[in-house]
């Protein structure tokens, strides 16, 4: 948790992708790099973003606004809201692995989305703001999965 | 629902639409052929120079910058060759005439020799004067080529040569905003077919990057064949005549036939009185072309489109038939585009969830705008 933390304390880097956990990282000039690479789309809010079982292609990072995490066929209860800085979609950039849940707008939200040819191209080119972003990837999904495990050793317990 | 990407099969409705449609860019293509060779010329040089540009990115340069860079070096080298190149070429100008006339001789001089060799062996091209037939037209050809052909080839020049003075200025512009273009266009895209439409934008920058490159790695490498084994058997001027021909050989079939004319009439000039030389120079024209259809293009230009062969050859005639020469050159990388746009098409076609998002994006859109707007 101590890593993403620091993704909210405010920075003294003055640019809309410097609060996102993801490229927290970065340098402001990093950051400008990484701007070009990123595609900017608007959602009002109830709009779907992505659907669960559509084969991503691409990460989101919520610039502004929120976001909520609906699992298929439990559209009306969302098990997950996200807010400005943080990201999903991020096995999309990764493989064309189906994506596990919908995603919808909450309220109005902006959103910059980073597309897994970007993304490599960003390698190619750029590989030491690459290298930084895939260790931050890295990290979130460790975080991920050590949650999914203290989920899984807290049912086990329960039963 | 969602129907998903990867269980999508093109049917015979999108491969014929995907067909047609590239017949149809061909026809128009040859219309407005002065503005398409040359951007096929710019997109080669883009390709060509791309990976320069991404070295100063790497290097922490910005686009802009990375872009004026590269595009100045390559202008720079490309002055540096006409400064020490053209005065011995304008001093060997004058001699040109005399050059081609010398070659052209040594050519049919090569193929009355070859046709009087056939004569001796088989009677019924002897009876029929095969030799004294050939010389007549030849004669009659050479004597009405220049007021036939000259003006019209130097009108062609002519008209030719401002249009292609744009491929180094589009060139430029796409190393520099290539990028920028990029963006705009996706942003025209609605939200529900966004990341689709990223990925058909990425699939035809790919294979069009892939064919160029495709076709440049060909390139080098039937020139490396073609005059390592011309330099081998003798000739003069392996390296040029290896590349003038592995460039004719950008053109299917056409090109290839003229290739192997120019090293006939070089060799059969270069070694008058001694047709097996030439006839080595054929062999290993036609050995180069094999090398070329069966090992060196499967690996190259092959790789980037992945279409059947008899599919490829068919369109290589259908090519042919719409637009003519500029038809053989430019069908594969057309229809290889024309498959990426009408499969991903027909696969947003036949979505029928993204098509419900998007009328619920509109829904959405429509109830912000008119909410405050009730009738009193």
């Amino acid at each position: 948790m101590s890593w993403f933390s620091l993704a909210r304390q405010p920075l003294k880097i003055n640019h809309r992708l410097a609060a996102s956990a993801l490229l927290c990282n970065l340098s402001e000039r990093e950051l400008k790099i990484v701007e070009a690479f990123v595609h900017d789309r608007q959602f009002l809010a109830g709009e779907v973003v992505f659907d669960a079982g559509e084969e991503g292609q691409a990460l989101y990072i919520i610039v502004s606004g929120a976001v909520e995490v609906c699992l298929p066929d439990q559209y009306e209860t969302p098990v997950a809201a996200l807010k400005s800085g943080d990201f999903f979609g991020e096995l999309g950039l990764l493989d064309d692995v189906p994506r596990s849940a919908q995603i919808r707008a909450s309220e109005r939200s902006e959103l910059a989305v980073l597309f897994r040819g970007d993304f490599e191209r960003l390698m190619a080119s750029h590989a030491q703001i690459a290298s930084k972003i895939a260790l931050q990837l890295a990290r979130h999904l460790g975080l991920r999965l050590r949650q999914m495990l203290v989920q899984t050793a807290d049912s086990v317990a329960l039963q | 629902m969602r129907v998903k990407s990867s269980h999508y099969q093109s049917g015979p409705i999108v491969w014929a639409a995907i067909i047609a449609g590239t017949c149809l860019i061909l026809f128009l293509f040859q219309k407005i052929l002065w503005l398409v060779v040359p951007f096929v010329l710019a997109l080669i040089i883009y390709y060509a120079l791309l990976p320069l540009k991404l070295r100063l990115l790497l290097g922490g340069m910005s686009h802009d910058h990375a872009a004026g860079w590269v595009s100045s070096g390559a202008f720079g080298v490309l002055v540096l060759i006409g400064l020490l190149g053209f005065p011995k070429l304008f001093a060997e100008a004058v001699s040109w005439h005399d050059s081609a006339m010398r070659y052209l001789d040594g050519g049919i001089q090569f193929l009355n020799a070859s046709i009087i060799q056939l004569e001796k062996r088989f009677e019924m091209l002897a009876q029929a004067r095969a030799s004294a037939e050939v010389a007549r037209q030849i004669a009659e050809f050479s004597a009405h080529f220049a007021e036939k052909y000259i003006p019209a080839i130097a009108l062609t020049i002519a008209a030719w040569s401002p249009s292609l003075l744009l491929a180094p200025f589009l060139a430029f512009f796409m190393l520099r905003d290539g990028w920028r273009f990029r963006k705009f266009l996706a942003r025209a895209v609605p939200n529900a077919y966004f990341e689709r439409a990223l990925f058909l934008m990425d699939q035809v920058d790919s294979t069009a990057r892939l064919y160029f490159i495709g076709l440049i790695k060909l390139t080098l490498l039937d020139t490396f064949c073609l005059a390592l084994g011309l330099w081998l058997i003798g000739v003069s001027g392996a390296l040029a005549l290896g590349l003038l021909t592995a460039v004719l050989a950008w053109v299917p079939y056409i090109g290839s036939v003229l290739g192997c004319l120019l090293v006939v009439l070089v060799v059969a000039t270069d070694f008058p009185g001694n047709p097996g030389v030439a006839y080595a120079a054929i062999a290993l024209f036609i050995f180069v072309r094999l090398l070329d259809d069966f090992f060196f293009m499967p690996l190259t230009i092959g790789k980037s489109l992945n279409m059947h062969p008899l599919l490829t050859v068919l369109m290589i005639f259908v090519g042919g038939a719409v637009a003519g020469v500029p038809g053989l050159m430019l069908v594969l990388p057309v229809l290889g585009v024309a498959m990426v746009l009408g499969e991903t098409i027909g696969m947003l076609v036949n979505d029928p969830r993204l098509r419900a998002r998007h009328a619920h994006e509109l829904a959405l859109r429509q109830q912000l705008v008119t909410k405050d707007l009730r009738l009193p």
